[in-house]
């Protein structure tokens, strides 16, 4: 059974149509891979699925359950989490308190919220600090996150999804900005995970893309246009013309 | 104990040597209010205009319990304590959607709104003339018109204050208040029900706010319309910012420097509020953390000078 799924999700800014009848489904423990040109309503479709803004229409199910509409705080707490394709941190706490914040909201208990000292919930500290180790940034735990690099804070952006110990985990482009190498290592993080958790990526590099995907869905101006296996996308005549003619000549 | 704690605890029991006993008294109350004030300010990032309206409440209802009821002050200080988080809910509940100068200009607007009830209201506020006659009833044989007394007592519960609300900011709601100040977006995405938090923030402030106010009452023995005007709301952010927002202990330094400044200066000066102005000009170009981060800086420079005089030798 599919873990997450959508059925004529829409969404409309005014006159354009950024997500337009996309009817997807996630397959639990899988690594879908959602690709399209930019504009392509990617990032908008991950803001309808985790609550970010309402569809304009359309149902979004997650693990049988209808959460369209529900607030974006609540869908966290669901399960679901994301990484933004724009870094998006907080600049001026540590990286482990970055990565604790989300492992204490994951933990859906506010006992002790406005008396218990935070250093004494020690599961939660834990969770931060694998998280952290997971993406290879346990020894920067004390550093502010503005200080570190452009790439590490693309670590510690995938470090906070993580923290929520996610049953759906949403990566918008984890590897944007990054230099060859950068992007080498976050593959192999991303590759990593798969099989723990079930993974929606969006990705912008193709042999990215085809190297880790199970199944692969291609958006174009709003509408999905095809879904399959990797091998399958890139024989299709449809998406070479659409979207892969302009990828692979680059 | 950290040393900032001993330097407070020592301020404390020096500060009635060094100055009138009303005007050691009116520091650590500011000082409560300050703290209040930098929940939402320097830990949330929400710039309340507005605070005063809190500590007017507070003021003007336990004031009038006090009175004409002569209320045990327990029962006075709990009662200021409810008052200045249930108005500081009432705000909060109409501003926290808002941001920005929005924000900021509706925790003023409502303020106004206060201030003119207050001001209309003259049976029970006496209006520009103020609420006098409250009075400082005996707690447990201790006569609190002895102002060393009334000190001690102000002094105590300015420690309480400081303590609880060092637990408050150490806790996970500490956090996320700072996290909501960072990122409100990314905040929301992990969990967190971001204008229910600042709710929160507005109501514990408000009850610190409220404490302040009922203490103020009882200090000058009367609730002067100005408590709950924009002025009061414009010093105790004036105070915080001066003593440093992005530090627990700044406003207490703020308050320090607010109250010594407007003592000491306003005799020799009618317009003593424009040198306000100018040190809060200095804060914002110069010294965004205040005099905390003023410090911070005098020292550093001075242990580089040091080293550089080491090197010479
Ligand atoms: N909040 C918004 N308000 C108005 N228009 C928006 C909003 N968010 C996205 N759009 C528009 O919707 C379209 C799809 O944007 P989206 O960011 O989802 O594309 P994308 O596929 O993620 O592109 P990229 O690969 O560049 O990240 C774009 O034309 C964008 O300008
Ligand atoms: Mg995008």
């Amino acid at each position: 059974m599919a873990l997450l799924r959508t059925e004529s999700l829409t969404k409309a800014f005014g006159a354009l149509t950024a997500v337009n009848g996309v009817t997807l489904e996630v397959q639990a423990g899988t690594l879908h891979s959602i690709i399209g040109p930019n504009g392509a309503g990617k990032t908008t479709l991950f803001n309808l699925l985790t609550g970010q803004f309402p569809p304009t229409s359309g149902r979004i199910v997650f693990d049988g359950r209808d959460i369209t509409g529900t607030p974006a705080h609540r869908i966290a707490h669901l399960g679901l989490a994301r990484s933004f394709q724009r870094t998006n941190v907080f600049p001026a706490l540590s990286i482990l308190d970055n990565v604790w914040i989300a492992a204490f909201a994951r933990g859906r208990s506010w006992r002790g919220l406005v008396w218990r000292r935070s250093d004494g919930y020690a599961e939660v500290t834990e969770r931060a600090r694998v998280a952290l180790a997971d993406v290879g940034l346990a020894d920067k735990a004390d550093q502010p996150a503005r200080e570190i690099s452009h790439g590490e804070q693309r670590q510690l952006e995938l470090a906070i999804a993580l923290a929520a110990a996610p049953r759906v985990l949403l990566l918008d482009e984890p590897a944007a900005g990054l230099s060859p190498d950068e992007t080498q290592k976050m593959v192999a993080l991303v590759r990593g995970l798969k099989g723990r958790y079930t993974i929606v990526l969006i990705e912008h590099k193709m042999d990215i893309i085809m190297g880790v995907s199970d199944r692969v869905s291609v958006m174009h101006f709003g509408s999905l246009i095809a879904e399959g296996t990797p091998a399958e996308i890139q024989r299709n005549p449809e998406v070479r013309r659409a979207y892969l003619g302009g990828m692979v000549a680059e | 104990m950290s040393r900032a704690w001993l330097a407070v605890l020592a301020a404390a029991v020096l500060l009635p040597m060094a100055v009138r006993h009303a005007l050691a008294t009116e520091i650590w109350i500011f000082a409560i209010f300050g703290l209040g004030l930098n929940l939402l300010l320097g830990y949330t990032g929400l710039l309340s205009f507005g605070q005063s309206t809190f500590f007017g409440a507070a003021a003007y209802v336990a004031g009038y319990l006090l009175k004409h009821y002569e209320t045990n002050v327990f029962a006075a200080l709990g009662v200021g304590i409810v008052v200045g988080a249930v108005s500081a809910a009432l705000v909060g509940y109409l501003c926290v959607r808002r941001s920005g100068l929005y924000f900021i200009m509706l925790t003023f607007a409502l303020n106004q709104m206060f201030y003119f009830i207050a001001y209309q209201w003259t049976t029970v506020t006496g209006g520009e003339d103020g609420m006098p006659g409250i009075g400082r009833p005996a707690l447990l044989g201790v006569d609190f018109r002895n102002p060393l007394a009334y000190y001690v007592f102000v002094a105590a519960l300015f420690l309480l204050s400081l303590w609880i609300m060092q637990r408050i900011v150490e806790s996970p709601l500490g956090k996320i208040l700072q996290a909501i100040r960072e990122n409100d977006v990314r905040a929301e995405a992990v969990g967190y029900d971001v204008p229910r938090f600042k709710l929160l923030a507005f109501v514990i402030g408000g009850a610190f706010s409220g404490l302040a106010g009922v203490l103020y009452s009882m200090l000058f023995g009367i609730v002067p319309l100005e408590a709950i005007g924009f002025v009061f709301s414009g010093n105790v952010l004036f105070a915080t910012l001066i003593g440093g927002s992005g530090s627990f202990y700044g406003p207490i330094i703020g308050s320090f420097v607010f109250i010594w400044l407007s003592e000491s200066v306003s005799v020799v000066w009618e317009r003593w509020p424009l040198l306000l102005g100018v040190a809060f000009v200095i804060v914002v170009l110069f010294f965004r953390g205040g005099c905390v981060e003023a410090w911070a800086r005098f020292w550093s420079w001075r242990e580089r000078r040091r080293a550089l005089a080491g090197i010479a030798q």
